[in-house]
């Protein structure tokens, strides 16, 4: 048997994608984007995770593109380093050592070996913009201590620094002004709003700046909503702005989008209004709109080609724009904009994570692809993204009957009087493969509500469904027949209503065949027959309200066990009705292993959370693990594994069956799993190690190859027979004949051979362009109209040719290109003959 | 005899069934190929299916939440469409012991993320292409085929991909050089179908023959006699040789399965160390020829194999076996999958819906069907049930063909909300636990208020009750009453009776009316009453008139009814809940109409000089009391709600706001008794009064 590891902690999804603003490469074709320790790299077409850089140790703060190479990115973090890395293949490439945490990273095409970082040193609050220079060694660690203070006292944001005009100064806002630091001159101009001093309450801060590419344009974003543009602002008093002002909120952050043809520059802004504005040419009547983004926008950015513009959301997501504002591709992580109250569910139907999602959805998140399935919009109502706007949450959520059933609550309160309660039955329609709505409850009880469950004994004449809350009530739903003369139904009833001592019920579960139901009242349990819901016996134990209750399950199932907000761990005997042991603990979550006696407990201590793995029947645990994170676990779920585990080690026997997620305060999603950090590396730096030590991947060849034949020369290139697709747009002469205005262009027969031969390669390469079919068949019909054209078109396909022999850089095997030489022969012999 | 015994048996039954199908179907000009798209589930954990359609279009559906990944279409996807396609193994394969291997694609959900797809065209050419990034590799053309590409298979170990074709040759290709690695011909007519073996040194080639190749010397190891038509599939079963004895060279004793086209029948063969025999082992027999085989490998004696054989008519044969050596009848599958369409009412019949394909998942309990059609096809995970010999799965599919563009980018199901669903509001009966008349509780009450307050017999009720009607009738002599009217409606339940008089808004003609109500009809009207309540909020106002009325004129009949608790259950469930809303308010409002009609009363009771007053002299005295009781009551009620609620509902009629003690209950039922009305009435008028102001709300 294999020799078992220790156990760890690790991360198993659900990154946060929105901490930074992500960049796109060169070509569009990537965006990369932080995500706590790492970086991303996501194809913007499939919206899939290509590689993911691994190497910092801590927050990765900040992500450019390399200026003087587009193939490499660089990265700064906590850690107080800058990498480099080769993002294609997934390499690290340097590592630049500078020693104090690293808040943002800025690169400027004119200074090449120098980047800016955004530090602080000394105080807490007090963050310089240092440019810092990367010294040129070759080996992969290097120390890079020469720092060179920009500008001090500024936001600690990124949002809040840009670089303008071909890096001839910056701009930095904070608070109330904006300075902007002219790098030949070496001066610092500071505009500061005056409205700002007058009124105390004016929302005149600065949220963001960005500045024009090409024009001496900074535009700044406000807290009111307003944009401003400066302009002249090398003078110190003849600077002028002008207001955009669209946003009702503030306005998050802006980004100039790249100059393209004869279209001008538009700016973009986005804010809590989840709406992006782009405002043509920065002029306020033109403005277009792409709303219901969903989220709050964090952060614009735009390709460097400007065909592509993203968006990060608060709700952890990266939407991919079009130019022409049409969102092609979201990259979603797990949705964590919005506390979870629903705790973690598994769907029994797809075996996906299911919790609060966006607003008023539950998300289905799959676990074993790390992504997000889809959103149920249980609440169906719009949701309107505003600041202090009372939401209906979505707080309670259960599955019953192998998914068949899923039973949501919802609440509204916006006074303490008024709460607005619905508990919603969905029935899963097979047909479909759709939940339809089949009970809608208007306030099932008074006051909000604790807990939910189903009864899932599979031997249930009825399905049963149980709340509890706080009215002191818990209430019985059993599934009837609600058929009537006009069709056939099913609906959910009260059956009954339970109360103790008019105590709030805070607890409820069922046994594993369903025989029993526990409730819990503040500090007491009560265990009622679900036959006759008559109440069988009371536990009580005093020691403070009880915060998690279960069954034992299986061989266990003649024990109850319960957390209190006292830090007692209880568990009684059913059949003595007497309390089996206890123990001191401060239990957080409370979880039973669905497939096994055991249950999974994380207890909250000073130092952190410790998970404890327990039997019913034993006091002892069969697992410890101390600290597994250092912020509180708010949730945690047993998911089955669709192949058991075979862990022969006593101690991990436990995660045989199935897995043990835990959610933390942060909303970071953890898990535990035994592989060494080497095994347990993502997908590119295994790769790396590949290379090294084991058989490439056939993927890592393939991409390799790619990716250096488009860099290398083409003699280089010759000698490979990997043939690629023709790239039409590349090639001047069909942009050109693409471009121009049809009216004004020369008949298409004249034009068809120029056009074949623009396609072809140069002599020197001695290759041709794979030809797409419909071409040739013109170039047949045009050949017979005349015969002079075919004088001239040579002539022209001469010139052309040694024009193109340099921006063409594609090749063919060959054998297709003589088979195309071939069919050019022909042609012209069969003209000739003519 | 180029085929085993029970292979020809089959082929013989079903050919001239599967002619008439091709030529019905007419879907493809080639007789012999295969039936069915080339469409593959990716490795592991079956996140994608990839399916290259007619129309030349390769698409990867998510097979989680059936939807579209991506979309690509190869270049020359006319001339070349797709032929066959092949996944490539995951990114990530480290030589390492199997267990091992096996842990670690599991473990980490992101690490076997898979890629590569391998694409065969009809020109000869191969296509590789990546998922990931959703663009052509590279394509392998030099030296490789000059005709359609039959079958491609992704060598586990070392990356190397098989191709054959109708060429007659097997090419096995380096895909990191994208060269020919070596090329040899397999036989002398096309090359259909290829397999590798488990442990990666054997290679099954089926053209004329079924031939086994070692892959290092490119020899033939052995000859099976194979199919009479171009064998469509071929899949090894088994990784471990039957036999534990056996010495094990990776490849004896294991068997392998073949399905062809137009071939009912799939045979099992196993290899054996001795080289004579060529035939199967056995066979399974299906209902049509086999589009799509999967199957769960069996990795030691015990366990079975588990088959899913999806065949062109749409249907899924599965088979569970043990796969030990001979067996001379065709085995019948174990379990039968059918898809149709729900047929409701006016759509006529149900149709049959065909499933494309079935992928087992990696619990081996659950099968992915992809069903509909091939452009928008529809996947689920089917939990297995073995006992069942037949599944018929009734799914509507009508909806998938809607526009989903939208639902693509924002990934945003809405679950149906029509309005059949049941709604359930306070007060609905179904929001609340049903009253029940049998609750201990209750009754213990109601038999210690009877031995306390035993001295007011019912006689003595009704005697007091009938001295009311007369009185009542002697007082009000007036004709514009409807009793008679009502009484019959409510017995014949007719609901343009019941409008004619309930829908009145005279409050006088309401009272003469319900006055004048024989006894028996109170409780149908009662009834009546409720379901008009929980109707239209309009109606509700006219009928809380009703209700009052009823309510002060009859109560003291009501009181003496024994089964009051579960026939008025839930009307005071009602009136409990709409009063909810504005308790304290209602309180104040009870309060004071209390106040003013007891001024009132006294004021009447001054001006007359009747005898009977004069008796009740003694309960004015007691109702003045009362009057401070009911202070101390209205308190009181408010904590006590819950916990008296089942006297409350026995005694509600009579007084809401009254508190339960003994003695009031005597002394209030000898008011009843005095027949002192008035006083009634108005504690009546009370106790209802709690519904007036959210009436008002509610014309609001």
């Amino acid at each position: 048997m294999v020799e078992e590891e220790s156990l760890r902690v690790v991360r198993c999804g659900g990154s946060e994608l929105n901490f930074r603003r992500p960049v796109f490469s060169a070509d569009s074709k990537y965006v990369f984007c932080v995500s706590g320790d790492f970086v991303k790299v996501y194809s913007t077409a499939t919206e899939e995770c290509v590689h993911i850089l691994h190497g910092h140790r801590n927050l990765v703060t900040g992500i450019q593109l390399n200026p003087n190479n587009h193939l490499q990115l660089y990265s700064c973090s906590f850690d107080g380093t800058i990498k480099l890395w080769d993002y294609v293949d997934g390499i690290l490439i340097k590592t630049f050592t500078v020693g104090c945490q690293l808040h943002a990273l800025f690169t400027l095409t004119q200074t090449e070996d120098s980047v800016f970082v955004i530090i602080n040193k000394e105080k807490p609050d007090v963050f310089q913009l240092v440019s810092v220079k990367l010294p040129k060694s070759s080996g992969q660690e290097i120390e890079a201590k020469e720092l060179s203070i920009v500008l001090d006292y500024i936001n600690q944001s990124p949002k809040c620094i840009a670089f303008g005009n071909e890096g001839e100064y910056v701009a930095a806002v904070r608070d109330f002004y904006l300075s902007v630091y002219f790098f030949k001159k070496k001066t610092t101009s500071r505009f500061t709003l005056s409205s700002s001093r007058n009124k105390k309450r004016s929302k005149n801060n600065f949220t963001c700046v960005a500045c024009h590419p090409k024009e001496d344009c900074i535009a700044s974003g406000h807290k009111d909503g307003k944009i401003r543009l400066w302009r002249n602002f090398n003078d110190d008093k003849k600077y002028t702005y002008t207001c955009l002002h669209w946003h009702h909120d503030l306005v998050m952050d802006l980004a100039f989008s790249v100059t393209g043809g004869h279209k001008g520059t538009s700016l973009l802004s986005g804010g809590r209004e989840s709406v992006l504005v782009e405002w043509r040419d920065t002029v306020e009547k033109n403005k277009e709109f792409l709303p219901r983004l969903g989220a709050t926008i964090e952060h614009i950015a735009v390709s460097p080609a400007g065909d592509l513009f993203c968006t990060s959301h608060s709700d952890n997501k990266i939407v991919v724009i079009h130019r022409n504002l049409e969102a092609s591709a979201v990259i979603q992580g797990l949705v964590k904009d919005r506390s979870i109250f629903t705790g973690l569910m598994i769907d029994p139907r797809t075996k996906a994570l299911v919790l609060n999602g966006k607003p008023g959805h539950l998300q289905f998140y799959s676990l074993q692809s790390d992504k997000q399935l889809y959103n149920l919009d249980i609440i169906q109502q719009e949701f309107i993204n505003d600041y202090g706007l009372i939401q209906i949450e979505l707080t309670k959520a259960a599955f019953g009957y192998f998914g068949n059933w899923l039973a949501t609550v919802e609440q509204r309160q916006e006074k303490e009087t008024e709460l607005e309660l619905q508990m919603k039955l969905w029935l899963f329609n097979k047909k479909t493969q759709g939940f339809v709505l089949n009970t809608k409850i208007n306030m099932p009880h008074e006051d909000h509500i604790t807990a939910l469950c189903f009864c899932n004994a599979e031997k249930s004449e009825q399905p049963t469904l149980v709340t509890a809350s706080k009215d002191g009530h818990f209430k019985v739903w059993i599934l009837t027949d609600d058929s009537d003369i006009y069709k056939k139904a099913v609906g959910w009833t009260c059956d009954f209503v339970g109360s103790y001592h008019k105590y709030q019920a805070t607890n409820c579960c069922f046994s594993e065949d369903g025989s029993l139901l526990a409730v819990s009242f503040e500090e007491i349990v009560t265990i009622w027959d679900s036959g006759t819901w008559e109440l069988k016996c009371t536990f009580c134990q005093r020691a403070g309200k009880i915060r998690h209750l279960c069954f034992g399950r299986l061989t266990c199932s003649k024990y109850l066990v319960g957390a209190t907000e006292n830090g007692i761990l209880c568990c009684w005997n059913l059949l003595s009705c007497a309390l089996e042991w206890s123990a001191k603990l401060n239990i957080r979550v409370m979880e039973p292993d669905p497939d096994s006696e055991n249950i999974a407990a994380v207890s909250q201590s000073s130092g952190g959370s410790d998970l404890f793995v327990f039997k019913p029947s034993e006091p002892r645990p069969l697992y410890i693990q101390k600290n597994i994170s250092r912020e509180e676990v708010q949730w945690g779920v047993f998911v089955p594994r669709d192949v058991p585990e075979s862990f022969t080690s006593e101690a991990y026997q436990w995660l045989n069956r199935s897995q043990f997620y835990f959610l933390t305060k942060s909303q970071s999603l953890l898990t535990f799993s035994t592989e060494s950090p080497e095994e347990k590396l993502t997908p590119t730096s295994k790769q790396l190690l590949a290379e090294e030590s084991l058989p490439t991947t056939p993927f890592y060849f393939i991409l390799g190859k790619h990716r250096q034949q488009q860099d290398e020369t083409l003699n280089e290139a010759l000698d490979n027979e990997l043939v690629q697709l023709p790239l039409t747009e590349n090639i001047p002469a069909v942009n050109e004949l693409l471009h121009t205005p049809a009216h004004v262009l020369p008949s298409a027969s004249f034009l068809c051979t120029m056009f074949v031969n623009s396609l072809l390669l140069s002599k020197e390469t001695k290759s041709a362009e794979e030809m797409p079919d419909d071409i040739d068949m013109k170039e047949e019909k045009e050949s017979d109209d005349s015969d002079e054209e075919n004088d001239f078109t040579e002539k022209v396909q001469d010139t052309n040719d040694t024009d193109l022999g340099e921006d063409v850089v594609r090749q063919l095997s060959k054998a297709e290109e003589k088979e195309l030489r071939k069919f050019r022969k022909v042609d012209y012999s069969w003209i000739a003959a003519l | 005899p180029r085929s085993g015994a029970p292979a020809r048996g089959g082929t013989r039954g079903c050919r001239g069934a599967g002619a008439a199908m091709a030529a019905g179907g007419g879907g493809s000009c080639d007789p012999l190929a295969p039936a069915g798209v080339p469409c593959a589930f990716s490795p592991h954990s079956q996140a994608y299916f990839a399916l290259a359609s007619t129309d030349g279009h390769l698409r990867v559906w998510e097979t989680a939440n059936n939807r579209l990944h991506q979309e690509y279409v190869p270049s020359a996807h006319l001339s070349g469409t797709c032929t066959c396609l092949a996944w490539a193994p995951a990114r990530l394969q480290a030589k390492e012991s199997p267990q091992r291997k096996k842990r670690k694609s599991e473990a980490v959900g992101t690490s076997d993320q898979v890629d590569l797809l391998a694409l065969g065209t009809a020109v000869g050419s191969i296509l590789l292409y990546s998922t990931v990034k959703g663009e052509l590799h590279s394509k392998l053309i030099s030296g490789g085929h000059d005709n359609r590409v039959n079958c491609l298979q992704w060598h586990q170990d070392s990356g190397c991909l098989y191709s054959c074709s109708d060429d007659k040759h097997i090419v096995e290709w380096n895909v990191q050089t994208c060269k020919v690695k070596c090329k040899w011909k397999g036989d002398n007519s096309s090359v259909s179908s290829l397999c590798i073996s488990p442990d990666g040194k054997m290679l099954l080639s089926a053209g004329r023959t079924i031939k086994l190749w070692v892959l290092e010397t490119k020899e033939v190891y052995r000859h099976f006699t194979g199919h009479a038509t171009p064998v469509s599939s071929l899949r090894f079963t088994t990784i471990r040789p039957p036999n534990e004895s056996q010495p094990c060279d990776g490849i004896t004793g294991l068997y392998f399965l073949s399905g062809a086209v137009h071939d009912r029948l799939i045979n099992v063969w196993q290899v054996r160390s001795e080289n004579k025999e060529k035939n199967a082992v056995m066979s399974f027999t299906v209902t049509d020829e086999p589009v799509c085989i999967d199957l769960t490998l069996s990795e030691n004696k015990e366990e079975p194999v588990k088959l899913a054989v999806v065949c062109k008519d749409g249907q899924v044969h599965l088979f569970e076996h043990i796969l030990n050596g001979y067996c001379k009848k065709p085995l019948t599958s174990n379990c039968t999958i059918q898809m149709a369409t729900p047929g409701k009412g006016k759509k006529s019949t149900p149709k049959p819906i065909p499933i494309l394909a079935a992928g087992f998942c990696s619990d081996k309990m659950s099968l992915l069907l992809v069903y509909g059609s091939w452009f928008q096809p529809a996947i689920e995970r089917v939990a297995l049930n073995s006992k069942e010999p037949h599944m018929c799965l009734i799914r509507d599919i009508s909806n998938c063909w809607a526009p989903k563009v939208e639902t693509a980018i924002t990934k945003v199901r809405t679950p149906v909300m029509n309005s059949e669903a049941k709604v359930l509001v306070p007060g609905i009966p179904g929001h609340h636990a049903a009253v029940k008349p049998a609750s201990p509780q209750t009754k213990q009450v109601e038999n210690k208020r009877k031995l306390e307050g035993d001295e007011v017999s019912i006689e003595d009720r009704l005697g007091a009750m009938q001295i009311d009607t007369k009185k009542g009738k002697d007082e009000l002599l007036q004709t514009n009453s409807f009793p008679v009217l009502l009484t019959q409606g409510l017995e014949s339940n007719d609901l343009e009776m019941l409008n004619k008089v309930l829908q009145t808004r005279n409050l006088n003609l309401i009272k003469k009316t319900v006055l004048r109500m024989p006894l028996h009809a109170i409780i149908p009207l009662l009834q009546e009453l409720t379901k008009r309540l929980q109707g239209h909020p309009n109606s509700a106002v006219v009928m809380v008139q009703w209700l009052k009325c009823v309510l002060t004129v009859h109560a003291s009949y009501l009181s003496t009814l024994p089964d009051l608790v579960p026939q008025l259950g839930t009307l005071y469930q009602l009136m409990e809940s709409r009063v909810k809303t504005f308790q304290k308010l209602s309180h104040l409002h009870g309060k004071l109409i209390l106040l003013i009609t007891q001024v009132t009363a006294s004021e009447k009771a001054k001006g007359m000089t009747s005898p009977e007053q004069k008796a009740k002299l003694v309960y004015e005295e007691e109702s003045s009391e009362e009057e401070s009781d009911d202070e101390i009551a209205d308190k009181d009620s408010d904590d006590n709600w819950d916990e008296d609620e089942e006297e409350k509902e026995s005694e509600k009629d009579e007084e809401v706001d009254e508190e339960n003690e003994e003695e009031d209950d005597d002394a209030e039922k000898d008011e009843e008794n005095g027949e002192d009305r008035d006083v009634a009435s108005e504690k009546e008028l009370n106790g209802d009064s709690d519904l007036d102001p959210e009436n008002e709300s509610e014309e609001e």
